[in-house]
C-alpha cells in the first residue's frame, strides 16, 4: 500500500544463491576498488563490469531506476560542482571573476561522478541479490555478535516500514489542512511537532511490541544459540570468492607496489 | 427500516473520477481505469479485499495522490489545479490509524488544529469545535490528551477533527477496525447523522455487516476496479461476486439466500427484514 518498496528482488541467479559472506567481501573489495582507480577508462570499465551483474541478476528496471534516481542526482550535482571548487591544472576553458573552470577539472568530476556510480552499484547489487535474513547471517557468521546482528536485521525490517507511516503521518495531516514548509517559523515549527509527535509515539509503541514478541519467542534464554540454516560454503562461492580477492588484490598491488597509476 | 428512500433528492455531483489509473513508483497498478461520480448526499461504502484500491482511490479524491491517468474533479475542479490544503476544506479524511495524527496535549486543542489550518476566524474555530465535540460524544474528555483516551474514543476524535474543518464530504478510511460493537455504534451513529445533515459520506471498509446497515451506496472494488456499484441490495444479491473480492457476505444475506427456496428474497439486508418474509410466508411480500 505504500510506495516504498524493499531492494531485495527475489530470483534464483547465481548472484542470489552465491553465500552472503562472499557478496559482503566482494562489495568489499569493488567498493575499494572503485576507491583506488581514478582514471575515467578503468572506472568506465568498472562501471560496465557493474551493469553487466545488476543484468545478470534480472534486477527489475524499475526498482533499479527508482533506487538509483538519488545516485543520478548526486552524481549530475558532482559533476556540476567539482570543476567549480577544483580548479586545478590546465589548459582553462573558462574563466569569470573567481570562477575558473579546467579541463582536468571536468575531467575529475566525471570521474568522481562515476566512481560513485559504482560505489553505489556493488552496493545495490549486493542489497538486491540478498534477502536481510541472509545478509545478517552471513555479517553474524563473520564474526558480528548476535545481538548486533538481530538489531541491525531489526533496524533493516523497519525502516521501510517506519518511512511509510511518517508517509502516513505526513498525509494525515496534510489532509488536515497543514502545509509543511510554509508560513513562518513558529507555524513551521509547530508543523513539525505535528508530525513528530505521532511518529515518536508510534515507534514507541513499536518498540515496546517488538520486545514482547522478542521474549515470547525466547530470545536470550540461551547464550549457546544455534541456528535453523546454516551457511555453507560450495566450490562456486570459493571461486567467487577467489574472484572477488583478485579482481582487487592484482590492481591494488599493480598500484601500490610497482606504482602503476590507475 | 424496511422501505428505502432514494439514494439523495439532489443529485448535483461533488465528486467525478474519470478514467483514473494509478501506479505507485516502483511500477506497482493500485487502480486499473475508474470511473464514479458521488453526489451531494450520498452515503456511499468502498469495499473490496486488502489491496483492491479503496485507499488509493480515496487518497486520490483529496489530492494526497494525483492520478496518473484520467482526472479527478471536485465540485468541477479538477484535484490537479488544487493543493491537498484546498481540497481539505471541502473533502475531510479521516484516516485508519488515529495515532497517526493525534499530537495535541488535549482533545479540544486536537480538534482545533483543522480548523486553524485553514484559516477560519477564532470566534468559528471555537465554534466549529465545540460542535464537532458534542456530535462526537466527546464533552466528557475534552480537557484530556488524546493518547490517554481509548481506540474508539481516539478515532472519534480523529473524525471530530476533520469534522471541524467543515468539509462536504466526509472520507472515513476503516474507521470501525478494533473497536467493540458498542464503540462501532457509538461512532457510526455520529456518521449516520452526519449524512442526515446533508454531509456526503464515503465510508472505506471490509466489514460487510456495517455496510448491509448504514450505506445507501455500495462500491465493490478489486484489482483496481469497480465491479459493482449499486444499492445495498443490488450487492447482497450476489454472493459470488463478493467472495470473488474476498468480502464475507453478512449473515443476514447468507441465511436469506439458504432460505430462498421459502420464497425469501436475496436481496434481504436486515434482521428485521428477514423476520418479516418469514412471517409474512412464502413469498407473500411480492
Amino acid at each position: 500500500m505504500t510506495a516504498f518498496i524493499d531492494l531485495y528482488t527475489e530470483s534464483g541467479t547465481f548472484l542470489h544463491r552465491m553465500d552472503p559472506r562472499v557478496k559482503i567481501v566482494a562489495v568489499a573489495t569493488l567498493s575499494l576498488l572503485a576507491l583506488i582507480m581514478s582514471h575515467l577508462v578503468y572506472l568506465l570499465v568498472l562501471t560496465a563490469v557493474m551493469v553487466v551483474l545488476i543484468l545478470l541478476g534480472r534486477a527489475s528496471f524499475q526498482k533499479t531506476m527508482l533506487a538509483f534516481s538519488y545516485v543520478f542526482r548526486v552524481m549530475a550535482l558532482i559533476v556540476v560542482l567539482w570543476p567549480i571548487f577544483n580548479p586545478g591544472g590546465t589548459p582553462v576553458l573558462f574563466e569569470l571573476g573567481p570562477i575558473r573552470i579546467t579541463e582536468p577539472g571536468i575531467m575529475a568530476g566525471i570521474a568522481t561522478a562515476v566512481r560513485i556510480f559504482c560505489l553505489a552499484a556493488s552496493w545495490y547489487l549486493l542489497m538486491f541479490t540478498t534477502s536481510q535474513r541472509d545478509l545478517v547471517c552471513g555479517l553474524v557468521k563473520m564474526g558480528l555478535r548476535f545481538d548486533f546482528g538481530l538489531s541491525l536485521a531489526m533496524a533493516l525490517r523497519f525502516l521501510p516500514t517506519f518511512s511509510a507511516i511518517v508517509e502516513s503521518i505526513k498525509d494525515a495531516q496534510r489532509a488536515r489542512g497543514m502545509e509543511l514548509d510554509k508560513g513562518n517559523l513558529r507555524k513551521r515549527a509547530r508543523d513539525y511537532v505535528a508530525v513528530l509527535v505521532p511518529t515518536i509515539i508510534t515507534a514507541l509503541k513499536m518498540a515496546d511490541m517488538l520486545s514482547l514478541a522478542l521474549q515470547s519467542r525466547a530470545y536470550g534464554a540461551r547464550s549457546d544459540r544455534t541456528y535453523v540454516r546454516e551457511l555453507k560454503m560450495l566450490a562456486g562461492d570459493y571461486v567467487a570468492l577467489s574472484i572477488a580477492v583478485a579482481v582487487f588484490a592484482i590492481p591494488a598491488t599493480a598500484k601500490y607496489i610497482f606504482s602503476i597509476p590507475l | 427500516m424496511i422501505p428505502r428512500v432514494p439514494p439523495s433528492a439532489n443529485q448535483d455531483k461533488i465528486i467525478s473520477v474519470h478514467g483514473v489509473k494509478f501506479v505507485y513508483n516502483g511500477g506497482v497498478q493500485a487502480l486499473a481505469g475508474i470511473d464514479i461520480d458521488i453526489r451531494r448526499g450520498d452515503y456511499l461504502a468502498i469495499v473490496g479485499g486488502n489491496g483492491s484500491g479503496k485507499t488509493t482511490l480515496a487518497k486520490n479524491m483529496n489530492g494526497l495522490l494525483r492520478p496518473t491517468n484520467g482526472s479527478v474533479t471536485i465540485n468541477g475542479v479538477s484535484t490537479s489545479e488544487q493543493t491537498v490544503a484546498e481540497l481539505a476544506k471541502v473533502i475531510g479524511y479521516a484516516f485508519q490509524n488515529p495515532d497517526h495524527q493525534l499530537f495535541c496535549s488535549s482533545v479540544v486543542e486536537e480538534v482545533r488544529f483543522g480548523p486553524l489550518n485553514l484559516g477560519y476566524p477564532e470566534a468559528e474555530v471555537a465554534k466549529k469545535t465545540e460542535m464537532s465535540i458534542e456530535a462526537m460524544g466527546l464533552s466528557s474528555v475534552k480537557d484530556q490528551p488524546p493518547f490517554s483516551l481509548t481506540l474508539g474514543e481516539r478515532r472519534r476524535v480523529s473524525i471530530a477533527s476533520v469534522m471541524a474543518m467543515d468539509p462536504q464530504v466526509f472520507i472515513l478510511d476503516e474507521p470501525t477496525t478494533g473497536l467493540d460493537a458498542r464503540e462501532t455504534d457509538d461512532l457510526m451513529e455520529g456518521v449516520d447523522r452526519l449524512n442526515l445533515d446533508g454531509r456526503t459520506v464515503v465510508l472505506i471498509t471490509h466489514d460487510m455487516k456495517l455496510v448491509a446497515k448504514h450505506a445507501k451506496r455500495v462500491v465493490v472494488m478489486s484489482e483496481g476496479r469497480i465491479v459493482l456499484d449499486s444499492d445495498p441490495r443490488g450487492v447482497f444479491t450476489d454472493l459470488e461476486l463478493l467472495l470473488r473480492s474476498k468480502l464475507i457476505p453478512p449473515p443476514v444475506a447468507q441465511l436469506a439466500h439458504r432460505l430462498s427456496s421459502l420464497g425469501v428474497p436475496r436481496d434481504v439486508i436486515s434482521p428485521e427484514e428477514l423476520v418479516f418474509h418469514l412471517m409474512s410466508g412464502r413469498g407473500a411480500l411480492e
